[in-house]
């Protein structure tokens, strides 16, 4: 919660020489965060964060407080006064009782203090009122609504006031708003409520306050106002944060009573107001104070094993301190035997506090963190076994940029546009329930639309050819499970022409070394792809991935102007293909024979290639050199392990080869 | 006498064969013209009665040893020769050049550093169910941590994680006891978009839990990581902070590079930091309750974790000057190629 404080007003409860400067600077390290700090008005402005779980820190006596306890640790001076738990609380016992207040359910407001003042005077603050109210953030309104800001600033305990004479019957009744009721707020917005959030409604059956959030423009105070309702409830966390989100009121009031303030700070807040309003305009209480307090707050205790905090925190802390930074936030405490403390939580701290590491964070918080040596830890972990999908996947990353790949990373969600255009099912994507924009909005099955974007997105801006490729998971639908499998899969897509595309393909394979890979002919159709310009990559019977020229009609949806090949492998599956380690081929002692032949034959290149490997022994090496109609070249290198291979033997070779047609 | 006369042919055809050779690329020509399997000088084993004249076999190798020396010798006069100059300021014939993204560079430098200590990586669910993402972190059903998280969801108990924590409560499943020491580096999904925020980004988790870790050794981990990624120079510093899955929890903010931890630069307030100090990320102790939920006896152990954004620390320290972080996932290879 960001918040405005003046130095002035924190210095009405916390006496010291230190500047403003020095303060926001040592507090942030042990407390709320200053984040920002400026001259202004004659006064300083602090801009400061209390941390969500501190809303006992979102008020100037808070900040004090906090203050006080750091800088003692520090060793600068302080003095903390105007202690508002040591406000005189006066009931005016003798007073009549001239409204009535009913409270459905005590879960609504666990507490509820009211009063009525007359003889109310309405005018406009005084200067300094103003100045203090305008510097952190609010507007001045009239000197009755500015006491009640100005308190909310100083103690953190919001307030609220009525006009008497505006509220039929002088009746409330506090109750949890019906869908579909509607309230004018003082803001003049005219809102429909949701249901469930609390609120109280007059004798004439009118809303007048939206509890917590806002109040209702029904009983406003204005400048005829002679009586008043002053109340200082309690609400309902959740409940009030669920309005306030809801109607999206984020006022002051609502962010903190959404924090759960201090229950125990009603009653002094409502005679602190009492004594403003007869300073300020001249009013006096007509009713005695109304206590709605069902089930009081019991003290909670924790235990804090001195022992256990030197060794969690890492250094030892003198139990002085240890007492004094205790003492100072407002906890007391008894030993129970030689180490053990017994704290009682502060009032202002209640919800917040439940276990021992939060007093060890408290202790070494405002010890000072700054204070801890850096340590490494000694942990002995056991030897773990080095994953192997991580690794790969860097090393093909790096490979392919090698080879002239550049890499890019897409949002893993798409749209249905893309979906569509890429003749993809919805079916099979998983879609958010609350997606910021139809742009991302189910998570990708493929990386290749968002690929073919990327490459739509370059053309005419880069030189061809265009190569990238995108190394990510994609989020399959799994029948027993409602998780994802998400599977690391690598998507490559070039302007390049097939051959090319399958060449760096294949020298990555050789790079990983995963050599029992085959590519073949299309087996299925496959969405992206022309089935006859494609290919599928096989790991035994298993098909890993696909090869192949983009199916026109999604380059034509896609408009790219030019029909790219791409390449999608799963890599979970190709890291099965990987060997474990290099195997090795000793080099022959006698010279090769290296000869040219040319076999006519309607087989597969790659299948005459495989044939003329396993057709000999002597045969180490097969290149292909290149085919005019189904003639096909090939220089195939012969090489004997044990002598000189002499021309004849090759010869014999050479013309069984040619008969493999 | 035929021998003889052949042998000479060979001899002088070679002197006139080598007065015409100017470049290395014929003399290998040569080379094989005269000595190579089928060349002329071993095609007279063939040619000549080395059967019946007992003497031609040793002048046909005598004449093999004179082509050798004769091609050598002209090899070397040839290495005088002076070649046409080249124009060493024409461009090199480049290779195709490609690019590693530089998050994934960011990651494995990240990745190196917690390694060089004895993290090993994890990779854990980027899309998964509510007890790892938030229940089991001590996040409850209605609490109001779960809407400052804007969370993408995709079913009523799967989320798009907007952190990398969920992977704590699986390491611990996963290793069964400590002690535990990992990173898990991920996506990560956030309902956010403007120039520090892209809906989509990368975290990196630190988890330790082991007998008696404590404070200290969080900022001894975070002070290694942060002097081993941005420089010696930088300090660190920790400020308290709230998390509902660590006790105590903390900002962490690093000394800034650019005005060097002074929050001035002449005079004027620095641009990219408040008051000397950036905002690096979360840390804590591992709650109690997520220590149970992970299997683990918080009387016996203790451990910390942090979260921290891979972009985030990538444009803090490169110096980059990227004026939004979004511009990291743009697909311009104009922008990739530089890096």
């Amino acid at each position: 919660m960001d918040i405005k404080l003046t130095n002035s007003a924190i210095r009405r409860f916390l006496k010291t020489e230190i500047s403003p400067e020095e303060f926001a600077e040592k507090i942030s390290l042990c407390g709320p965060t200053f984040d920002r700090l400026y001259k202004k008005g004659g006064d300083y402005v602090f801009e400061i964060e209390a941390i969500t779980n501190r809303v006992d820190t979102a008020c100037a006596y808070g900040v004090a407080r906090e203050g006080n306890a750091i800088l003692n640790q520090m060793g600068i001076p302080t003095e903390l006064v105007g202690n508002p738990y040591e406000q005189q609380i006066n009931a005016h016992e003798s007073l009549p009782k001239i409204f009535n207040i009913k409270i459905s359910d005590p879960g609504l407001a666990p507490r509820f203090t009211a009063v009525s003042l007359k003889n109310v005077k309405i005018g406009k603050s005084d200067k300094d009122v103003s100045t203090l109210l305008e510097l952190c953030g609010e507007r001045p309104i009239n000197n009755a609504v500015d006491i009640t800001n100005e308190l909310t600033m100083l103690y953190g305990c919001p307030l609220h006031i009525f006009d008497l004479d505006k509220i039929e019957k002088k009746h409330l009744i506090l109750r949890e708003s019906k869908s579909g009721e509607t309230i004018t707020l003082l803001d003049g917005s005219k809102n429909k409520l949701s249901g469930g959030d609390i609120i109280i409604e007059d004798g004439g059956g009118k809303l007048i306050d939206l509890c917590g959030v806002m109040g209702g423009k029904k009983a406003e105070v204005d400048e005829n106002t002679k009586n008043i309702l002053l109340i200082v409830p309690m609400y309902h966390p959740r409940k009030i944060r669920k309005t306030s989100l809801f109607l999206q009121k984020r006022t002051i009031a609502s962010q903190i009573y959404e924090k759960q303030p201090d229950i125990e700070l009603c009653l002094p807040i409502l005679s602190k107001a009492i004594e403003l309003f007869g300073q300020r305009c001249s009013a006096t209480p007509s009713s005695k104070i109304f206590d709605f307090y069902p089930d009081k707050l019991s003290t909670k205790v924790i235990d804090l094993d001195l022992i256990w905090l030197d060794g969690f925190v890492g250094v030892q802390i003198e139990r002085e301190s240890v007492l004094d930074i205790l003492s100072d936030l407002g906890f007391s405490g008894t030993f129970k035997g030689e180490n053990t403390l017994t704290c009682s939580v502060p009032s202002w701290r209640h919800y917040d506090l439940n276990i021992r590491e939060d007093l060890a964070e408290e202790v070494a918080r405002v010890y000072g963190y700054f204070r801890l040596p850096p340590v490494l830890p000694n942990v002995n972990l056991s030897t773990q076994e080095p994953n192997k999908l991580l690794t790969t996947e860097l090393k093909i990353k790096k490979y392919l940029a090698a080879l002239g790949y550049s890499e890019v990373f897409n949002n893993s969600l798409i749209s249905k546009d893309l979906i569509d255009k890429t003749s993809q099912l919805e079916k099979d994507h998983f879609k958010l329930t609350n997606a910021l924009s139809a742009d991302f909005e189910y998570l990708r099955v493929s990386l290749l639309p968002s690929l073919l974007q990327n490459l739509k997105n370059n053309i005419g801006k880069t030189d061809l050819p265009i190569s990238i490729f995108e190394l990510s998971n994609i989020y399959l639908k799994q029948k027993e499970s409602s998780l994802p499998d998400e599977r690391s899969t690598l998507s490559l897509v070039t302007t390049d022409n097939f051959l090319r595309a399958k060449g760096s393909i294949e020298a990555l394979f050789h790079h990983l070394n995963a050599p029992n890979i085959k590519i073949s002919p299309l087996s299925k159709e496959n969405i992206f792809l022309q089935k006859q310009r494609s290919a599928q990559i096989e790991i035994g019977d298993k098909i890993v991935g696909v090869i192949g020229e983009v199916n026109k009609s999604i380059s034509h949806k896609l408009d790219l102007k030019t029909t790219p090949v791409m390449t999608e492998l799963d890599l979970p599956l190709l890291l099965s293909a990987i060997l474990p380690g290099y195997s090795y081929q000793p080099i022959s002692q006698y010279p090769s024979i290296i000869e040219e032949i040319t076999i006519e034959s309607k087989k597969l290149v790659g299948d005459l290639l495989q044939s003329i490997k396993e057709s000999d022994r002597l045969i180490t090496n097969v290149t292909y050199l290149g085919s005019f109609k189904s003639k096909h070249s090939f220089r195939i290198c012969f090489t004997s392990q044990e002598k000189n291979l002499d021309q004849k033997s090759v010869e014999v070779i050479k013309d069984r080869l040619i008969r493999l047609a | 006498m035929e021998a003889t006369k052949a042998l000479e042919k060979v001899k002088s055809s070679l002197t006139e064969d080598l007065s015409s050779v100017s470049s290395q690329p014929s003399l290998d020509e040569l080379k094989i013209k005269y000595l190579g399997r089928q060349g002329l000088v071993n095609s007279l084993f063939k040619t000549l009665p080395i059967k019946t004249d007992s003497k031609i076999g040793k002048q046909i190798n005598d004449l093999k040893t004179f082509v050798e020396s004769e091609i050598k010798a002209r090899e070397s006069s040839l290495l005088s020769v002076s070649e046409d100059k080249i124009d060493v300021t024409v461009p090199g014939q480049l290779p195709p050049i490609g690019s590693v993204h530089l998050i994934t560079q960011a990651i494995e430098e990240i990745e190196n550093i917690f390694s060089r200590l004895g993290f090993v990586r994890r990779r854990y669910p980027e899309v998964d169910t509510d007890w790892y993402y938030a229940e089991g972190l001590n996040i409850p059903k209605d609490h109001p941590a779960r809407d400052d998280q804007e969370t993408f969801y995709v079913s009523e108990g799967v989320v798009l994680t907007a952190h990398t924590s969920n992977g704590q409560l699986r390491e611990m499943e996963l290793m069964g006891k400590p002690p535990i020491k990992m990173t898990n580096i991920g996506k990560t999904y956030r309902r956010q978009t403007d120039a520090t925020h892209n809906p989509m980004f990368h975290q990196f988790e630190g988890l330790v839990i082991d007998k008696n870790i404590n404070i200290t050794h969080l900022i001894g981990i975070t002070e290694h990581f942060v002097k081993a990624y941005f420089g010696l120079n930088r300090t660190v510093r920790l400020r308290p902070h709230h998390f509902q899955f660590t006790e105590p929890s903390f900002e962490i903010d690093i000394s800034c590079g650019l005005c060097e931890g002074r929050g001035e630069i002449n005079g004027s307030r620095c641009k990219i930091c408040k008051s000397g100090w950036l905002e690096l990320g979360g840390a804590g102790m591992v709650h109690p309750t997520v220590l149970k939920n992970g299997g683990i006896d918080p009387l016996e152990y203790s451990g910390f974790a942090f979260g921290w954004g891979v972009e985030r620390v990538l444009m803090m320290k490169s110096g980059l000057n990227l004026p939004d972080l979004r511009q990291l996932f743009s697909d311009d290879l104009r922008f990739l190629k530089q890096f």
